[in-house]
């Protein structure tokens, strides 16, 4: 079964007979978790790096922020007994266009809000496919914690 | 045939944007025609009545008295948004196709042009609210010239693609090398074609600002903006991607912050479902 992760959406499952997906990142986050042990996995994509910007939004939709989003995806992990000291996390997106510099620059700003909280959280990161001006759709496989990447006009590649 | 002289013929092959989107766009931009004038023409064309009809009945609005007739749509939505629907109508048949060429699956370039419509409209209610419709319009019909490059992209990819990752070209600028053309010029000739205003035109041949002079038109610089911040979001964005030029001052001449592009985005994803249900209804 495929299970879509939307824009500003996350979702984490233990159904070996899924993947979880997640489409078109372009400056948006895409983080992957996975447990081998318990077999856990999850998506989130998020589009911004702050939820101080829009609180109220925040509230209805914390997986729009990185903020708000990243420490649910991993509480909604431990829910499945994963645990963060055998977690995988994988991180896509952050693109920009070309020339974007300083604060406009939100592929950036997202992908530094994510390593700061990582960090903070003593979490690290084992693989990641960032920035650049390509935009990327993730597809984790639950049966195995295997993910796979796909750039518009490419074919999928495992990581 | 050179390249150019076949493109030519392609316009003349290409289903144009039906004869009462043209109609409305042109009274969109005069400003001696009122709103009501528009509302009759649209409810003497019966295809884009009942299009407009179910649209307006849809989640998208959430209606709990169905509407009726043009008249009814005008009085619940207002007339702006009559003309907004009509002309999504109007053109969502052209750009609902899939452009194997551009990476984009089907319905992707339309939501594309929709959503950018919809937040150049967001940006020109607070900065320009008096040019919002032709903002609008622009917005949805800037990439149009998509619609005919796109088999010469496919036959040019890695060329363009060679440009872009060895040479430090931008997705346009390379297709301006290796075609000849690129999407906005050819979107602007289509447009002078269907004899769309000398503005509309304008802006869609330079809606991605290769001229810094170019910025310094506000509506064209609104519908820039609405783009950059589709292709951040990744809405229907193919094999381009993101390989166009981010110009920071045109965005700072605009008195636009990073603050209120990251706003404009959280408000358009909250509004995302909807955005979506009013793409499948048209």
């Amino acid at each position: 079964m495929k299970i879509i992760v939307g824009v500003s959406d996350m979702k984490v499952s233990n159904d070996s007979q899924s993947d979880i997906i997640t489409y078109s990142l372009g400056s948006c986050i895409g983080l992957v978790v996975f447990d081998p042990f318990v077999k856990t996995g999850g998506i989130l994509h998020y589009m911004l790096p702050e939820s101080f910007i829009d609180r109220e939004k925040a509230e209805r939709n914390p997986y729009m922020f990185a903020d708000t989003g990243i420490p649910l995806l991993f509480k909604e992990a431990y829910k499945y007994n994963a645990t963060k000291k055998r977690m995988k996390v994988a991180v896509f997106g952050g693109s920009q266009i070309l020339d974007q510099k300083g604060f406009f620059n939100i592929g950036k700003r997202n992908y530094m809000a994510l390593k700061k909280l990582l960090f903070k959280n003593n979490v690290l990161i084992n693989y990641e496919d960032v920035g650049g001006n390509v935009n990327r759709t993730i597809r984790l496989e639950i049966k195995t914690g295997d993910i796979f990447v796909k750039t518009s006009g490419s074919s999928e590649v495992k990581i | 045939m050179t390249t150019i002289q076949l493109l030519i013929k392609d316009i003349k092959n290409l289903r144009p944007v039906p004869a009462i989107a043209n109609q409305i766009i042109e009274m969109v931009d005069n400003p001696s025609v009122s709103m009501q004038d528009i509302a009759k023409i649209i409810q003497y064309d019966p295809a884009v009545t009942a299009s407009l009809l179910r649209t307006c009945n849809s989640a998208f609005f959430g209606l709990t008295n169905p509407v009726e007739s043009v008249k009814d749509a005008v009085a619940i939505l207002g007339i702006d948004q009559v003309v907004e629907l009509s002309l999504l109508n109007a053109s969502g048949k052209t750009l609902n196709k899939a452009w194997k060429g551009y990476g984009l699956h089907e319905g992707a370039l339309w939501k594309h042009a929709v959503s950018s419509a919809l937040i150049a409209k967001d940006i020109a209610n607070k900065i320009a609210p008096e040019s919002r419709n032709t903002i609008f319009t622009a917005a949805l019909l800037k990439d149009i010239g998509k619609t005919v490059l796109d088999k010469f992209i496919q036959i040019s990819s890695d060329k363009i693609q060679t440009l872009i990752d060895n040479n430090g070209y931008s997705f346009i600028e390379a297709e301006k090398k290796v075609i000849g053309t690129d999407h906005a010029e050819l979107g602007a000739m289509i447009a002078k074609i269907w004899k769309f205003s000398p503005k509309m035109v304008n802006i869609i041949r330079h809606h991605h600002i290769l001229d810094q002079n170019v910025g310094k038109d506000r509506d064209t610089a609104i519908v820039y903006l609405s783009d950059c911040i589709c292709m951040m979001m990744g809405v229907g964005v193919g094999v381009d991607g993101l390989a166009y030029r981010f110009n920071d001052k045109v965005i700072r001449e605009l008195a636009i912050s990073p603050d209120d592009i990251s706003k404009i985005i959280a408000d358009f994803t909250i509004n995302m479902q909807k955005v979506e249900s009013l793409l499948r209804v048209v």
